[in-house]
Order: structure tokens, then sequence, then C-alpha cells
């Protein structure tokens, strides 16, 4: 992440200097208005869903999510913490049902865990699995279609199917051969 | 589709209820953690989105659009695509905003503008997960993940196509 954040900033700050050296600076600015604009956004979602996962969380119900995902998750993610176990579940289930918003915080959560039993094999596969999108129902896309007057807005729901499992297959397969190779 | 999220809440809420738990002190506490999450993942945001802003001001992510575009359509990608598929491990919100433009031009039921939608829909901005994901942990060599993330990423955009050509 350093060496690429140093490269594109170092570059862009070296053709803006030639180019436009007055718009640097308020690129800039842009730019933290902008995460700080996301940081809010991100928080309203959160304030929702993290509400939410504590009730989850209190009330056992994450834990019989985990049970029932147990034998597949411990194997993949080769962890036995249950607190880790239990954020993966739900970051799963919020991930297949749809609501992506809702499964950022669990992924955070199990990262977290997993970061005291220093588990990088589990943080970074659960990240690749995140990163390709497991979503079963593209429902901002399809809303977007509806929206600007398509004849078939769902026709796009069997292509999105296909693409996704194949991106998050392939991402996955690809990092466990990385492993192999790398270590 | 619409049930989906009531149906969960119901759930949940229900579930709590039955195993009496005090609900307003522990939803009020979830909500401190969502404080506490999103106050600690503002400086990685804020670096990023720097960065991100750069990118597009200093004319390089055209550039880039105006080199690669050959390339793509060789791969079967239609040109209008290819910033589409350039700025969205970087942006959500760009890309979308992109996606948008899209549809709008070639109009919602085009061959791209399907194209752009399934893109779209399945893949994820994955600079700005890796930031969130890993703000609060000592883990490194996050190269590689990211890697298999973008190669795999691209792969889809190239049969994503090919799908949209078939149906």
């Amino acid at each position: 992440m350093n060496v690429i954040f140093t490269v594109i900033f170092f570059a862009s700050m070296l053709i803006i200097a030639v180019t436009a050296p007055d718009e640097l600076l308020s690129s800039l600015m842009d730019g933290a208005e902008r995460s700080a604009k996301m940081a809010l956004t991100l928080f309203c979602i959160y304030a929702v869903w993290m509400g939410l996962s504590r009730l989850a969380e209190k009330s056992g119900f994450s834990k019989g999510a985990a049970r029932a995902l147990k034998p597949l998750s411990r194997r993949i993610f080769k962890t036995d913490n249950p607190a880790a176990l239990e954020n993966l579940a739900m970051n799963l289930s919020c991930n297949l049902l749809g609501i992506g918003g809702a499964a950022t915080p669990f992924a955070v959560k199990a990262i977290g865990e997993l970061e005291k039993d220093k588990n990088d094999w589990a943080q970074k596969l659960l990240f690749v699995i995140n990163a390709t999108s497991i979503q079963i129902i593209p429902s901002t896309v399809i809303a977007l279609r509806t929206g600007a007057g398509s004849g078939a807005a769902f026709d796009i729901f069997l292509p999105s199917l296909i693409c996704t499992a194949v991106s998050t297959t392939l991402a996955v397969l690809l990092f466990v051969a990385g492993r192999k190779i790398w270590r | 589709m619409a049930l989906i999220i009531p149906i969960v809440f119901i759930t949940v809420f229900g579930f709590a209820i039955f195993k009496k738990v005090k609900i307003y002190d522990e939803f009020s506490a979830g909500i401190g953690e969502a404080v506490k999450f999103s106050l600690s993942i503002i400086p990685c945001l804020a670096a990023i989105f720097m960065m991100c802003e750069l990118f597009e001001t200093s004319g390089l992510a055209d550039w880039f659009t105006k080199l690669l575009s050959p390339v793509f359509s060789a791969l079967g990608i239609p040109s209008e695509l290819t910033k589409l598929v350039l700025i969205k491990p970087f942006s959500g919100s760009g890309s979308l905003a992109y996606l948008n433009e899209i549809i709008e031009k070639h109009g919602a039921d085009s061959y791209v503008a399907r194209c752009a939608c399934v893109c779209f829909g399945s893949s994820e901005t994955v600079f700005y997960i890796s930031a969130v994901y890993f703000a609060g942990t000592k883990t490194k060599k996050l190269a590689m993940p990211i890697a298999c993330v973008l190669i795999s990423t691209f792969v889809t955009t190239i049969i994503a196509c090919l799908l949209c050509k078939v149906t």
C-alpha cells in the first residue's frame, strides 16, 4: 500500500506542478473534504448496523449463525477463536443477503479478533472475499436501471450472479496459489 | 426483495426481546462502537481520497483511460467502460456517478449500459476496503491479496462483457 500510495501521489503531484500548480492545494482539500463526508455517511450506516449487531451478539443470535457456519468457516479460515467465528459468520450472512453496508462492521470486528491471534491468513482471505463482492442481488444497480426507465431492469441478474461467483472463486484461488509461491 | 431488511431487523429485535436483552442500553452501546470506528478510519480515508483526487486532477486518470482503451477493446471491453473499470477500485461514489452518466447517455437497456451495470455490481472499491479493513491492524504484505482481487476483477469484467453479448 505504501508503494502504490507513494507512486500515485508523487507522480500526480509532479504533473500538477507543471500543468496547474495552483490546483494542488485545492485538490488535496477536496480529497479531505470528501473523506469527512464519507466518514459521516459511514457513521450513519454503521450506527444502524452496529446497534443491531450488538443486539444480535448479546441475544446469542450471532452465536447461532456462527454455529451453523462453523464447520465451514473453521476449516476455511483456520481459526478457533469463537468471537472471530461469530463475526465471520455474520459478515458472510450479510454479504449473501445483499446488505453490504452491514457486512463491513462485522468484517472489521472479525479482523480485530484475528489480529489477537496474528492470523493474517484469515484476515487477508476475508478481505479477498469481501473485496470481490459476493452479493447475490445487485440492488443498487437494479434500482438505478429502474430509475432510468429500463424495460427489464432484472435481466442483468443472471450475468451479475455468474460474474460475482467467478470473481470471488478466481481471487481466492489466486490468493491460495500466491501464498504457496511466496512462502 | 424489499422485505429482507425489515425481516432481518424484526427477527433480531424479536430474538433480543425474547432473550430479555436491555435493548436500549445495548443498541446505544453498539452505536458507541460505530462512533469509535468511524473516527478510527478517518486518517486512512483522508489519505486515500487525497490520492484519488490528485490522480483525477493531474490528468493521469484520463491519460490511463486513453492509453488503455485500445487494449480494453481488444479484450472485448467497450471503450466507454474503460474509465469505469479504472475508477471503480478507488472510488465508489465516483464510479457510481460515472455509471449514471453511461446509463443516461446510452439508455438503460443498451449493451454498454448493461455491461457497465454488471461490472459495477460484481466488483468492489478495493483500495477503500483494504484501508478500512486493515486500519487498526499491523498486518503487512497486502500487495499480494490486492493484486489477486484486481486481477480477478479484471478477468470478470471481460467475462461480463461477453455474457451481456449473449443474453
